[in-house]
């Protein structure tokens, strides 16, 4: 029998407060697109692909904190070489 | 009345096949608007209405933000269509769901009412709306 229907995705919803999202955030929204676990799979199956799920959590939140280092060492270098290098320390302490 | 849950309004499924609406990459221009949980929309809603839309608030104005299409595929014997993750900055909102219309369409048609299950708030903060996964059985927008 065939079947055709119109269907919605569920969107997930991330907020922050006082300030953007934290390296944690972030990481969570990059693995929830490049994973997705089904419910309905497998429980032996299902537990492994959480064990890699939170593997690469992991893992992104790591690069993600890197990237914000590196950006932010970046930034400091350039306002230190603007002349401002109270402004730069005080960044870099953030 | 509250949000009941993801759901295409009938006028979009007529209009599809009237070709109002192009996903594609160049298409049409797409806007995802915010709700209070004192917004009425049912399978009867046709249009963005601006009544019980969030306040404007950083970088959230009237009407929501625009979406970036990711454009439409198939796999299998479904299509899809996809949407980057939307972000509203130095906000303070409150959300109960959002609506996705078609902002290039001639009266703002509605697409796809959204339901975020309970309400969301962002203080002086990042509100984010992440699509979920493309593919046949999770894409936001889909014909199986």
């Amino acid at each position: 029998m065939f079947t055709g229907e119109g269907l919605i995705g569920s969107p997930f919803v991330v907020t922050s407060n006082n300030g953007g999202h934290s390296p944690e955030a972030i990481a969570e929204l990059c693995v929830n697109r490049l994973i997705q676990i089904s419910d309905k799979a497998h429980p032996t199956l299902r537990d492994q692909a959480h064990a890699f799920r939170d593997q690469m959590l992991k893992v992104v939140v790591h690069y993600v904190k890197m990237a914000m280092e590196e950006d932010r060492a970046t930034m400091c270098a350039k306002i230190r070489e603007a002349g401002f290098p109270d402004l730069a320390s005080n960044l870099r302490r953030l | 009345m509250a949000f009941t849950g993801n759901f295409m309004p009938t006028s979009f499924k007529s209009e599809i096949l009237r070709g109002v609406h192009n996903f594609a990459t160049g298409g049409n221009t797409f806007k995802l608007a915010l709700y209070t949980n004192s917004a009425s929309f049912t399978a009867a809603t046709t249009a963005y209405t601006a009544s019980n839309e969030v306040g404007n608030s950083g970088s959230y104005t009237a009407g929501g933000g625009t979406l970036t299409k990711a454009g439409v595929a198939t796999s299998g014997t479904t299509a899809y269509t996809d949407f980057s993750d939307i972000s509203f900055t130095s906000a303070t909102i409150t959300a109960r769901g959002a609506l996705i219309y078609n902002d290039t369409a001639t009266g703002d048609p509605a697409c796809a009412v959204l339901d975020f299950g309970s309400d969301k708030t962002s203080t002086s903060g990042t509100f984010t709306v992440q699509f979920p996964t493309p593919g046949a059985t999770t894409a936001i927008l889909r014909i199986a």
